[in-house]
């Protein structure tokens, strides 16, 4: 019985500790993404809130909070509420399999550094990220708004455009873990990260994620100076920041999993399992801001060339050769 | 039908047009400083000038002074006429002060427009410029001789056009200038048209002075409400406040200019005394609770004591749209008491001439085409000036002017004047009619028959007469002389000088027989216990004013209308602000008949002068702005009879309930306007007696109205009280000497109503045994309103002690 | 080579933009630093003075009338001796664009744009500037002109006494 209280508690303050540190990190990344992008520009990005502007997210959340939360006349009522909740949580729910360290020993028990170490983990990353792009249509859908349709509209075409290939990109993976379970993955990578044994597989799981939770220069979705926002063109106060939240979240997502995925998850020489994978994972949202300072937004065009015929016959292939390599080697 | 080729357009213009105006025709500006519609082409100014290529004559040529002909090809764009433009305009400019940003004229300037068209900006003259010393022109002309360019337009105007003599050119070579030989006031009652004839600012109106740049008024066409003749006009308002009036052009009516009392006369929309607030029994109300309360009040009345109890008395300054609710407000109630005047004489001459008038009815600009006119009883300069012009534009062409009338009369041109006294105008009146001298006198006798053979032999004959000193009986005989002298190839045509601006409307919408003087029995009686006054004045404005004064106190209910701080206004029960005619839109029936519509000029308010006293406007926020209450008299007798509040509506039930005014549904204010004629209902009362002017013990009192000081309006506009003076007598020199009273004597003056002092002046050109009073508000002559029956009056020379 | 050049298109930029990051950055934090605009920079109107130390502005309208979104207004008066002058004047700085076209049109040389720029306030009602506020102690950017010494209608000097005037006429002279 205190077993199972134990178990409860632990998960409990795991599951507590994620929360606060993915909300925290969300929100830091968002200061840290203005002021990494101001810097670029040539610019301070926000400083006058605190030392370098550190009381800057507190004060968006206020702001974001206390504004008016403003519905569109003719809007769809209840989906138009339900969105942006819908794209905070299932960002927030595809954290639950991200293995985060190797497994603790308290108390005298194991304890994974994962919520739940699902044997199919990878395929329940890739099935609630898939589930995120209905928080975008439902809420493009509910606004009644033509820009917001239309980031709906767009957002869906991607998804469908990259769902595909990051599939196809993460079987070599699979193959050289033997297993759909991220810390399996994580273990398989003691030796070598998979960055160096499926380069290819990489690049095409880089390129589709960020076009997944629509990054630059992926970011058609909500292309301020076309479609003015795209799906959150309507929403104001603190819905719009969950949808906020949520792709900012989303960045941490996609860092945590290429670094479980492709950059060997926790293992690291000197320093402790997590703060390699902390490191990691800052180092990839880094390079995520870092697209966003550099590369313009692509034509919706050329996304869904890249997607259909580049990626998609790439990711096959590369599928194919890893197959055969690996039989061969066996 | 001449046509010409200008500027390779093809023009086909009337008979006797200049190239010029056949430019204008087609939208071609030409620069011009001296043609002017109305004072004609002089070609002076050399700045028209336009290359002739082909036809009658050839080369250079002004185009003004040149009739436009068949197979006339003229260019306005050839290089050697820009050339000779752009030098003629530099010569101009070469003592110009330039000092536009001090001048008034800015914004108006033809000089500055023709200075730009003519493509001068940079001056190469170097020499320096010529400077005059100014003249004094007296409260209405602010004179800048330096600005002068020597057009010649100003003595074009105030000499041959108003027929002003003391003004004139002087100097001689590159001295030349324009003004008085001394300071003084400019006479003519026409000044202020030279404001409008300066091309610069050498004239600018000095009441207007530094007010405001006429590019900031707030202007809409209008109709003058001084007189009846209802010229054209365009007010321009700006922070509230009424500035200036400049004439609008009527080719009909006033053509292109106004007398100084329709132009200075629009201060009364600023009197600082004005009514804003609605009362309620002594008590401040709004209008809406006003406007209820006086509904209710006059129903219960109906209710109480009948329909006979309650009189509706309009004027002759009311709107054609709110004379017309007026009577159907009256027509609900059932009221038979239905008057648009409270001046009984003036009453009874309107209806008479109304309903008589007919096709006899005489522009302004038909006038000017008359070749014998007879002014019969009227002082044309007091009661419309502007006929006064038109009679000197008559004279000017050839006509022959016969004046009847016991006045000294200053008509802007040379007449024969014969003075009787104002009982012989009907004798006159009927020998003309009637042939037979007998009535008359042995010296009026020749006169009269060479006045008969004239008027046989005129082709264009008219006759002027007005309400005051002909009375109904007197107006009713000019008709009837007209009729006498028609002949086959001629009708006689009639003007009638009434006592307001929309005199002739309110005839047409009187319904009662009867006449103010004996609705006032009636008040007197009991019989009439409620009174609706639409911006008329019994206690005043009515010819026995004592008696009406007694008469009124009895009355239960007293509701008024007005926007002048009026005896009526003041004693009213309840009390509804209404607005002028620069604040409202409208429309006036003229004394020919002539229905005209004025626009809105301004919103009523408190000007910004005022409630900043001097300093800047204050410095708040307020979504109301000060007495902005007024509204406009038709919008609230609509809300009394719950009909819709907006203009057009109102004209729409109008024409559909009356055909009379079917006009007024398509009419705007920038028309010259249909004539309405139509038979009204006449007076059934006995005309007035007129004042017998034998020796006696007693002399007989005859006032008169003046230029400025007996309009009520008029009289409320600050900027024309200089020209109201002190109260005045005119005597006959011979009775002066007799009485032994000497020009500019004081002297004391008992009437009926009581004493007052005077000032004596005397005329050789005035009926003998006669005291004539200038009517002049404001004073103790007040009471004394012109028209209408015989009073007797003693005059006793003041002593200086 | 195509291949190549779009690959090296891609990530050259990378580079330029992290070159960036460590470049200093050209903003001036506002409170903290001021920046000093060039002289003719457009911002505070003002109300100047001739030489002799009068009001400039005689009140002519062509400010208010050039400005394009009606944010000046006047009233003209006259003193004694003939000049024209503005009993008020205000500039509703809530609505002015500082376009500079009021000093363009300007002229008498009374009104002019100067550098200082810091005119906000939180109270519209402070911003409502009359002739108090605007006038200044001095000429401005131009030292010399005196409308009344080149317009001739005799303010600051007697009538024809200006330097390119000639003595006043007498029209009744007979001497041809």
């Amino acid at each position: 019985m205190s077993d199972l209280l134990l178990s409860l508690a632990l998960i409990l303050v795991k599951l507590g500790l994620i929360f606060g540190v993915i909300l925290g990190m969300a929100a830091y990344l968002v200061l840290a993404e203005r002021k990494i992008l101001g810097r670029m520009q040539l610019r301070h990005g926000p400083n006058r809130l605190g030392p370098f502007g550190l009381i800057q997210p507190m004060a968006d959340v206020i702001k974001l909070i206390t504004k008016e939360d403003f519905m569109p006349d003719q809007a769809d009522k209840w989906l138009f509420l339900f969105a942006p909740g819908l794209t905070a949580l299932t960002a927030l729910l595809s954290f639950v399999v991200v293995p985060f360290a190797p497994p603790l020993t308290i108390f005298g028990r194991e304890l994974p550094m994962v919520v739940c170490d699902l044997n199919i983990g990878l395929l329940y990353f890739l099935g609630i990220s898939s589930l995120g792009v209905y928080g975008v249509v439902i809420g493009g859908w509910a606004s009644n708004s033509k820009y917001s349709l239309l980031g709906a509209m767009r957002s869906i075409g991607q998804l469908l455009s990259y769902e595909l290939a990051m599939g196809l990109a993460l079987i070599p993976v699979v193959l050289s873990a033997k297993s759909f379970s991220l810390t399996d993955v994580v273990m398989s990578q003691a030796d070598w990260p998979n960055l160096l044994k499926h380069p290819v597989a990489f690049l095409i799981f880089l390129v589709s994620i960020a076009a997944e939770s629509k990054r630059t220069p992926f970011d058609m979705p909500e292309a301020e100076n076309e479609i003015v926002g795209g799906f959150h063109t309507e929403y104001s106060g603190m819905r719009f920041g969950l949808f906020f939240v949520g792709e900012y979240i989303n960045l941490v997502i996609i860092g945590s999993m290429l670094t479980v995925l492709f950059l060997g998850g926790w293992h690291g020489p000197l320093l402790p399992p997590i703060v390699w994978f902390a490191i990691k994972v800052l180092f990839v949202a880094f390079c995520f801001i870092w697209a966003r300072g550099t590369m313009p937004r692509l034509r919706y065009d050329q996304l869904l060339h890249l997607g259909w015929k580049v990626l998609i016959p790439l990711a096959l292939l590369n599928l194919l050769v890893t197959a055969a390599v690996l039989l061969a080697i066996g | 039908m001449p046509k010409l080729i200008i500027d390779n357009r093809e023009v086909t213009v009337p008979e006797g047009t200049n190239v010029l105006e056949a430019a204008q025709a087609l939208d071609i500006v030409i620069p011009h400083f001296c043609y002017h519609e109305a004072l004609g082409a002089v070609g002076s100014c050399r700045l028209c000038a336009m290359n002739f290529l082909e036809g009658p004559v050839e080369g250079l040529q002004m185009a003004c002074m040149i009739k436009a002909e068949d197979g006339m090809v003229v260019s306005t764009v050839d290089e050697e006429a820009v050339e000779l433009r752009s030098h003629v305009i530099e010569w101009a400019m070469t003592n110009h002060p330039h000092d536009c940003p001090v001048c008034d004229e800015g914004g108006e300037c033809q000089l500055q427009d023709m200075t730009v068209a003519g493509g001068h900006s940079r001056r190469r003259f170097h020499g320096p410029k010529q400077t005059y010393i100014n003249q004094e022109l007296g409260p209405f002309i602010q004179q800048e001789k330096n600005r002068c360019i020597t057009c010649y337009r100003c003595i074009r105007t105030y000499r041959d056009y108003c027929g002003g003599t003391d003004f004139g050119t002087f100097g001689s070579r590159n001295r030349i200038c324009f003004g008085r030989f001394q300071d003084g006031r400019l006479e003519s009652p026409f000044s202020g048209n030279l404001v409008d004839a300066c091309p610069t600012g050498v004239f600018t109106n000095k009441v207007f002075r530094f007010k405001s740049r006429v590019w900031d008024l707030q202007e809409a066409p209008s109709i003058c409400p001084h007189c009846s003749l209802g010229c054209s006009t365009i007010p321009g308002g700006r922070y509230r406040e009424l500035q200036r009036v400049k004439p609008g052009i009527n080719r009909e009516t006033n053509g292109f200019f106004i007398c100084d009392r329709g132009r200075f006369g629009y201060d009364h929309v600023n009197h600082p005394e004005r009514p804003r607030q609605a009362r309620l029994d002594g008590q401040q109300a709004t209008v809406d609770a006003a406007l209820t309360a006086a509904a209710q009040r006059v129903r219960q009345m109906v209710e109480q004591h009948g329909p006979d109890s309650v009189a509706f008395v309009g004027s002759a300054r009311t709107s054609l749209e709110a004379g017309a609710l007026l009577a159907e407000w009256a027509k609900r109630t059932g009221s038979p008491h239905l008057l648009f005047e409270t001046h009984r004489e003036r009453d009874r001459a309107a209806r008479i001439l109304v309903d008589r008038l007919g096709d006899r009815a005489c522009s302004l600009a038909e006038l000017q085409q008359s070749d014998l006119l007879l002014l019969i009883g009227t002082d044309l300069i007091a009661e419309g000036p502007m006929a006064a012009l038109a009679v000197r534009q008559a004279v000017r062409a050839g006509a022959q002017v016969v004046v009847i009338d016991p006045r000294p009369i200053d008509l802007p041109c040379s007449c024969t004047h014969l003075p009787v006294g104002p009982e012989r105008l009907p004798v006159f009146l009927d020998t003309l009619v009637t042939r037979k001298t007998e009535a008359l006198t042995d010296a009026e006798r020749n006169p009269l028959q060479a006045l008969l053979e004239q008027l046989d032999a005129a082709k264009t004959p008219a006759l002027l007469g007005g309400a005051d000193l002909l009375g109904s009986r007197g107006i009713s005989r000019l008709l009837d002389a007209a009729v006498a002298l028609d002949n086959n190839e001629r009708p006689v045509r009639v003007v009638g000088l009434l006592g307001g601006a929309n005199s002739y409307g309110g005839a047409l919408l009187t319904r009662s027989p009867r006449d103010f003087d004996t609705l006032v029995d009636d008040i007197q009686e009991g019989a009439i216990k409620a009174l609706v006054c639409l911006e008329s004045d019994p206690y005043r404005e009515c010819f026995d004013p004592a008696r009406a004064q007694a008469a009124l106190g009895r009355l239960e209910l007293l509701v008024s209308f007005d926007c002048t701080p009026n005896l009526a206004a003041q004693r009213a029960d309840i009390f509804l602000p209404s607005r002028p005619v620069a604040e409202m839109a409208g429309s006036f029936i003229n004394n020919e008949g002539r229905l005209q519509a004025f626009e809105q000029v301004i919103e009523p308010g408190i000007s910004i002068r005022e409630t900043s006293s001097g300093d800047h406007p204050p410095r708040e926020f307020s979504l109301e702005t000060p007495g902005a209450l007024p509204r406009p008299a038709w919008q609230m007798l609509a809300q009394v009879l719950d009909l819709p509040g907006d203009l057009p509506a109102i004209r729409q039930q109008i024409a559909t309930a009356d055909e009379r005014f079917d006009a007024l549904t398509s009419l705007t204010a920038d028309e010259t306007g249909p004539r309405i004629t139509d038979p009204v209902v006449l007076p059934d009362t006995a005309p007035d007696e007129l004042p017998q002017c034998v020796p006696g013990e007693t002399l007989p009192l005859l006032p008169v109205q003046g230029f400025a000081g007996s309009d009520w309006l008029a009289h409320l506009s600050a900027p024309l009280q200089p020209l109201e003076g002190e109260p005045t007598i005119w005597l006959h020199c011979d009775l002066a000497v007799r009485l032994g009273l000497a020009e500019q004597d004081q002297a004391r003056l008992t009437t009926p109503l009581g004493h007052c002092h005077v000032t004596v002046r005397t005329s050789a050109r005035m009926a003998d045994n006669l005291v004539l009073v200038p009517h002049l508000w404001g004073t103790a002559l007040e009471g004394l309103v012109p028209g209408g029956r015989h009073i007797d009056c003693r005059l006793e020379k003041e002593v200086n002690l | 080579m195509g291949l190549w050049r779009d690959i090296k298109g891609t990530l050259q930029p990378f580079w330029v933009t992290l070159g960036y990051l460590f470049k200093k950055p050209a903003t001036i934090q506002y409170p903290e630093e001021k920046r000093t605009p060039p002289p003719r920079y457009r911002a505070r109107i003002v109300l100047t003075r001739d030489p002799d130390g009068n009001e400039r502005c005689v009140a002519c309208h062509l400010c208010s009338a050039a400005c394009p979104v009606d944010c000046i207004s006047m009233q003209a008066a006259e003193t004694e001796d003939g000049r024209r002058y503005a009993a008020w004047f205000r500039i509703n700085f809530t609505r002015c664009i500082f376009c500079g076209f009021c000093a363009e049109a300007c002229p008498t040389m009374a009104i002019q744009m100067t550098p200082d720029y810091e005119i906000c306030d939180r109270d519209p009602l402070n911003l409502l500037h009359e002739k108090q506020d605007l006038l200044i102690d001095g000429c401005g950017k131009d030292e010399e002109y005196n409308f009344y010494r080149h317009s001739g209608i005799g303010v600051v000097n007697p009538r024809g006494g200006n330097a390119d005037e000639t003595p006043p006429v007498d029209p009744k002279a007979l001497v041809p």
